[in-house]
């Protein structure tokens, strides 16, 4: 049974390890979204806080599904059903 | 040698006790942490919200004002003129939001680093959207409105209705929590460094003096920049959906 | 607990805190701070009725001194007009009477003239017809030729006929 449980917290962690790889989707679309913001500042900077606002919320939306692996990252570290 | 430095403790809220009624209400670190939160938050309206004049506003009042003015005009320009009757909830959901995880900065355990916190914001979003299609399409159109535009795409409206609430609430509390994971992380990260570098030293070896100083910077970030960003995305998606939803009505 | 768990109490304590904290702010903000907006600008509002009645007001009143200054201009020019008539008249009538007494004591002095010429005439006459008798005694007395006694008779003639 030991051995069981030692299995699976193992491929827990891996998991959640795997899990944290759908970080990558948000870091590239958060970063996308930040150069066109920088574009938009330098073409408009009159609109500087619209544009800062709007990136933020659209980063932040956009971020979800990073959040999403996150929380099943820690789901499978600290609060893992299998077991 | 020195006794091993405990694993990191992340876990969830604990229960401070619990009354044995209907199957046992548990008063959780959320719970008590929440009613603190509306505590300040009532204290503060209240010393905000006193001694108002037309003429010659003190400082106090101009800021109270320009907060004031700013919330209800982002309300005006996403949900329109005819929900204006939303500003108590929105600000509501913000102060207590944004108090919320700020009090992670104190220590406390932020009432947002809980997962029921935010399915509870969420969910309120999720039955006035409900509620406010229902009562301007009427309850068959609310139900034709899942089989748009093709009948068979019923399931997946149903999941995407469904995933924005949840997608709400594991946002919010992902950031948060991460938040708290993150700290608790590097305070046990300071620790080893901090007995490595000077754990040989008999008595001032067995205090953590990293740990001083240098999770305040981070927690700058990650407790007062996603708390403010957080609080905002809330209300902001809050207004949105709903606002969205009551729109129909008045075109 | 466990770090990621549903509990509905939590929850519900949720709901009822927003619930509570939406009155509160109601109460204690935000209607507060509304109603003081909307009383601020209700007085900017009344201050400018009140700014744009006194002008209208002073408007007024300035076409109304206008008018008022014009009519005393008239006033008085029509008083200095009637003085300046009424001097002239009195003027023309002082000059009048002047002249009608000046021609009236000419009248006078010619009469007298006149009269006075009268008077010498006949006393020419009565001198003439003196100096006549005179001349013909004088004749009578002395011898006189033909040729002096026609010149004589020709010269009171001619002198009586002037008289005339």
């Amino acid at each position: 049974m030991e051995m069981t449980e030692a299995i699976v917290r193992a491929a827990s962690a891996v998991g959640a390890g795997l899990a944290m790889i759908a970080g990558i989707g948000p870091g590239i679309g958060q970063g996308y979204a930040a150069g066109k913001a920088a574009e938009a500042v330098g073409r408009q900077p009159e609109a500087k806080g619209d544009i800062t606002s709007t990136m933020l919320f659209g980063c932040a939306v956009a971020e979800s599904t990073g959040i999403y692996g996150l929380v099943v990252a820690m789901i499978l570290l600290f609060a893992n059903p299998l077991i | 040698m020195n006794a091993p430095i405990p694993a990191p403790q992340v876990s969830g809220p604990q229960i401070f006790f619990t009354i044995p009624i209907l199957g046992g209400i548990h008063i959780t670190e959320t719970i008590v942490n929440g009613w603190l939160v509306v505590a300040i938050i009532s204290l503060v309206c209240f010393f905000l919200g006193r001694n108002l004049s037309t003429r010659n506003p003190s400082r106090r009042q101009i800021a109270v004002e320009k907060l004031v003015s700013m919330l209800s005009n982002l309300l005006q320009e996403t949900m329109g003129k005819n929900n204006m009757f939303f500003l108590p909830y929105i600000g509501a959901l913000f102060a207590y939001s944004m108090l919320s995880s700020l009090l992670g900065l104190t220590g406390l355990r932020a009432p947002t680093g809980d997962l029921n916190t935010t399915i509870g914001f969420a969910l309120i979003a999720f039955f006035l959207i409900q509620f406010f299609n229902i009562k301007n399409k009427g309850f068959f159109g609310w139900l034709k409105g899942f089989s748009e535009p093709v009948f068979f795409l019923t399931p997946l409206n149903i999941i995407s209705e469904i995933a924005n609430p949840i997608s709400m609430a594991f946002r919010h509390f992902g950031n948060i929590a991460s938040g708290i994971v993150i700290t608790s992380l590097i305070y046990y990260a300071l620790a080893s460094v901090s007995r490595l570098l000077i754990g040989w030293i008999p008595v001032i070896g067995s205090i953590p003096i990293l740990q001083v100083g240098i999770p305040a910077f981070l927690s700058i970030y990650f407790d007062v920049f996603t708390s403010f960003l957080q609080a905002y995305i809330i209300s902001m998606l809050t207004m949105v959906y709903v606002g969205g939803a009551n729109e129909a009505q008045s075109e | 607990m466990e770090f990621v768990s549903i509990d509905t109490w939590t929850i519900i304590f949720t709901w009822i805190n927003l619930i509570i904290l939406m009155f509160v702010m109601k109460k204690l903000l935000f209607k507060p701070v509304m109603k003081m907006l909307a009383e601020r600008e209700n007085e900017v509002g009344s201050m400018y009725e009140k700014a744009e009645s006194a002008q209208q007001n002073a408007e007024k009143l300035e076409g109304e001194y206008t008018q008022k200054l014009s009519e005393a201009k008239e006033e008085a020019a029509r008083i200095m007009k009637d003085a300046t008539d009424a001097a002239n008249k009195k003027g023309e009538q002082i000059v009048f009477e002047a002249q009608q007494k000046a021609s009236a004591s000419i009248l006078k002095a010619q009469k007298e003239i006149e009269r006075e010429k009268l008077n010498a005439v006949s006393e020419i006459k009565k001198d003439i017809a003196s100096i006549a008798v005179s001349v013909a005694e004088k004749v009578i007395e002395k011898d006189i030729n033909e040729k002096d006694y026609e010149r004589l008779v020709e010269e009171f003639i001619e002198s009586s006929g002037e008289e005339k």
